[in-house]
């Protein structure tokens, strides 16, 4: 089998894969051997067949810029009740969502080991984080470990929350304001009535303040043509240019339309709730990017994911040689 | 600028176009440009650089040993790889066979590589006779595989361990690099045992007529010799081509094969 093995992988260039027939029971064994030896990578193997990749797959993590690497952006789902319901959360977050809260104490456990992780960035959200009466101390605990973003729907910024606002420091923390459109009818149809010149208050409330506030839009694939009359309106109201981010809707939680993200077609971004760690923040109320149960340590958590990442991108590799395109 | 060194090179695997590319962008844009072209055997890649159509060869043994004969010396070796300077010839048997030396192969059955292969056939037959054991002494089973591309593709060798294996010869003739990519008769063990190992000898270069200016080659050469294992894109290529340096030319580890295409009367081209 060996000799087999020799044969069909010489006979194929770097980075293809072959397939070999496996006979004798020893044979699986002798096949992931002789991958550890040669340098080869086992790709598959079962009783029956296995299937190799001729040379090393580079590691998939290594592909990534340091900025992108699983743990690099910690994203923390605060609590999950909003004071909107948007038509497309992915979520499912609204004012019926019962509260999952992450809790000051395991936040502040979970910025104490942000830097071992190598966490170089912390996303807050919520539902709507700013419904939290402790927001104020959460955002300190993380912009102490690492420079921190927001991200609010901007309606709550006023009164007593406002005075919050005002206490967290500047030099570390950012506001992400979500903002779909120029056309407020257009923003209030998924959002809800008056959401649209609120959001537009908050934003101004925040900069007022002195924070740098990055707005954000969900986009449909019916509301692609609008960016540019959002990107135009923005340029009015003197939102850089890096801070305006256009975010395709992503099928998932309530939304029944947008772009189909799963696992195996998402780059990891670490993200933590109440009820476990989860792939990436799109998916952080669906069992399928659940990544455990335990949200520390935090370390072991990125390892996991890291595992994971690198099992997934082999795995699409193989598939990729094995079913070619048409 | 001088027009870019044109390298010769056999395609013997798909791993050719991958190797060449890189070593190809490696030299890009130095004073030592270089393209290359492939070659379906080491015949026709030999009389390309005898007939100046290429300006360097990378070639195997029997490539070298040939340009020397039909230059009538007139030839020079620039550089090889570190792994070139080590290869070796090994016998092979089932385990148990109870062989302990090639002496041991009389009146028995020796499964040879291709007949155009130094390491599966032309040296193990030369140092064979040196051990007294002449091709007479034994059944001979030849197994010609890709001629023309000097066992480079190691299925002829392959073939043998076969052979072997399914009890169709008592020994099998190989290179020790495919006894390497085997796992020495670790990966199988009660499978193989390797039971004798020929002399070192040397196996690629980089042949350059000696007409070819040394101002051309010399910081090609340099250049070559700079490669860095350490180098993460210096080490793709290093991985491909199977070594860790490169080392200057050096020719001898040659003179067994030179004897080996006398006394078997191998004819300097093909």
């Amino acid at each position: 089998m060996i000799l087999d093995l020799i044969e069909a992988v010489s006979a194929v260039g770097e980075g293809s894969t072959v397939r070999v027939r496996l006979t004798d029971p020893g044979d699986a064994d002798l096949a992931r051997k002789w991958c550890h030896h040669s340098g080869n990578t086992l790709l598959e193997l079962t009783d029956q067949h296995v299937v190799v990749r001729r040379g090393r797959v580079p590691d998939a993590l290594d592909e990534l810029p340091a900025d992108r690497r699983p743990g690099a952006r910690l994203w923390l789902y605060t609590n999950f009740d909003c004071n909107l319901a948007c038509d497309y959360c992915c979520v499912r977050s609204s004012p019926r969502a019962p509260r999952r809260e992450l809790g000051l104490d395991r936040i502040r456990q979970l910025c104490r080991e942000a830097p071992a992780a190598g966490v170089g960035e912390i996303l807050i959200t919520g539902g709507e984080p700013f419904l939290l009466p402790d927001i104020a101390e959460i955002v300190d605990a993380c912009a102490a470990a690492a420079p921190t973003t927001v991200l609010t729907n901007g309606m709550l910024l006023r009164g007593r929350r406002l005075e919050l606002l005002h206490r967290m420091p500047r030099d570390r923390v950012r506001l992400q304001i979500s903002l779909d459109s120029a056309d407020p009818v257009a923003h209030d149809a998924h959002r809800g009535a008056g959401s649209w010149q609120r959001a537009v208050d908050g934003i101004t409330a925040a900069r007022a303040a002195g924070f740098v506030v990055r707005v954000a839009a969900t986009v449909g694939a019916a509301e692609t043509g609008q960016a540019a009359a959002l990107a135009a309106y923005l340029d009015g109201i003197g939102v850089a240019r890096d801070d305006q981010l256009i975010r395709p809707l992503a099928r998932r939680g309530l939304s029944g339309d947008g772009v189909t993200v799963t696992v195996e077609t998402l780059v990891p971004e670490l993200t933590v709730t109440a009820d476990g760690i989860y792939w990436h923040p799109v998916g952080a109320d669906d069992d399928d990017q659940l990544v455990s149960r335990e949200q520390l340590p935090l370390t072991e958590a990125v390892a996991l994911v890291n595992e994971r990442f690198r099992r997934h991108r082999l795995a699409e590799h193989g598939a990729a040689e094995r079913f070619p395109c048409a | 600028m001088a027009r870019p060194l044109i390298v010769g090179a056999v395609a013997y695997t798909p791993n050719v176009v991958p190797i060449w590319d890189g070593i190809r962008d490696y030299f890009a844009d130095t004073d030592a440009e270089v393209d290359f072209v492939l070659f379906s055997n080491y015949g026709r890649q030999v009389e390309a650089l005898v007939a100046g159509h290429v300006d360097i060869a990378w070639n195997t043994n029997l490539a070298w040993v040939r340009t020397v004969l039909q230059t009538g010396g007139e030839c020079r070796a620039l550089a090889m790889r570190d792994t070139d300077r080590t290869f070796a010839s090994v016998l092979v048997t089932r385990a148990g066979t109870g062989f302990t030396g090639p002496l041991d192969l009389k009146g028995r059955r020796l499964a040879l590589g291709s007949k155009d292969s130094t390491q599966a056939t032309i040296l193990p037959l030369h140092y064979l006779a040196k051990e007294g054991l002449s091709e007479n002494d034994l059944t001979v089973l030849r197994l010609d595989r890709d001629l023309g591309k000097h066992g480079d593709t190691g299925r002829s060798e392959l073939d043998a361990i076969r052979a072997v294996l399914d009890g169709d010869a008592d020994a099998a003739a190989i290179g020790s690099t495919t006894w390497d990519a085997i796992g020495r008769g670790e990966l199988m063990p009660g499978a193989l045992e390797a039971f004798w190992r020929s002399p070192e000898f040397y196996h690629c270069n980089f042949t350059a007529l000696s007409s070819l200016p040394r101002e051309r080659t010399a910081p090609w050469v340099e250049r070559l010799l700079a490669m860095d294992w350490d180098v993460p894109e210096h080490r793709r290529i290093l991985e491909l081509e199977g070594l860790r340096r490169w080392l200057p030319g050096d020719t001898a580890g040659y003179a067994s094969l030179f004897e080996a295409v006398e006394e078997q009367g191998i004819r300097p081209t093909w």
